[in-house]
């Protein structure tokens, strides 16, 4: 397993800097709105209905930002939770904790992708 | 193209007589401004962990239709939510900072033929780029165009 992390670190690192830098930059945007200002009450009434919220998330562009925005940071959270336990609980247990953590970054990025898709 | 190599390639089939010890938290992080910072930058993964998988309800819950939307929305109004998204966005800001703060420093002299932008001007490239995509999603998401 220590060696399939390691031959697997090249596309680790390349999925936990653009979740950092590309989950970094969408996420402001996103919880502003859809996550607090629609719910809260502090949009227009058409901005948070379901059919205006549709059509962006249906058009090609808004499914990638969706898909990144669900994805990305999944990897980012991922890998920077294994080196806080790394840090916490020492590299005894890196192996199983960065193998599990991924694996959970993995569901959940195909699982974005089902869902991005089915929309 | 040539095959890559084994990553333990490199490694000693005996280890060195001095054995460097494995870096451990003091006891006394919680006093040490610096290390804090460090740990907390580190800690704002459990934030994006959970926030992708809410934005992956989001996701469903427009697949679903609109009563599944107009659900999402009336929990994304209860104190829960709404605090764990306030707690997510001051943690993106905090990792936005320290990132592009970073991220220059981090750079390579030279790429090929070509020579990155001085760091301040790499800094405030980044700033530029994340202050347009917020507003564009301000401005698409809340309703004021299109």
């Amino acid at each position: 397993m220590k060696t399939l992390l390691l031959r697997l670190e090249p596309v680790i690192w390349l999925l936990f800097g653009a979740g950092i830098m590309v989950g970094t930059i969408l996420l402001p945007g996103y919880l502003l709105t859809v996550a607090l200002g629609g719910p809260l009450g502090l949009l227009p009434e058409g901005a948070r209905s379901y059919e205006r919220a549709l059509a962006i998330a249906s058009n090609p562009l808004g499914r990638l930002v969706l898909l990144a925005l669900i994805a990305l940071p999944l990897w980012k959270g991922a890998h920077h939770v294994r080196a806080l336990a790394a840090d916490f609980f020492g590299p005894g247990a890196d192996v199983v904790v960065g193998s599990l953590l991924y694996a959970i970054a993995a569901v959940g990025s195909v699982a974005a992708i089902l869902a991005v898709a089915a929309i | 193209m040539a095959r890559p190599s084994h990553p333990q390639a490199m490694t000693p089939h005996r280890p060195a007589p001095t054995r460097t010890a494995p870096p451990t938290v003091p006891d006394d992080f919680y006093t040490k401004p610096r290390m804090l910072t460090y740990l907390l930058f580190d800690a704002t993964g459990i934030v994006y962990l959970l926030v992708g998988f809410v934005a992956l309800r989001v996701a469903r819950a427009l697949d679903s239709g609109p009563e599944a939307w107009a659900d999402l929305m009336s929990d994304f109004a209860q104190p829960l939510y709404v605090g764990f998204h306030l707690l997510a966005l001051v943690s993106v800001l905090f990792v936005g900072v320290r990132f592009f703060r970073l991220f220059p420093k981090a750079q390579p002299a030279r790429l090929g033929p070509a020579k990155p932008p001085p760091r301040p001007v790499l800094h405030a490239m980044l700033y530029v780029v994340w202050i347009v995509v917020t507003i564009a999603l301000l401005v698409v998401l809340g309703g004021v165009w299109p």
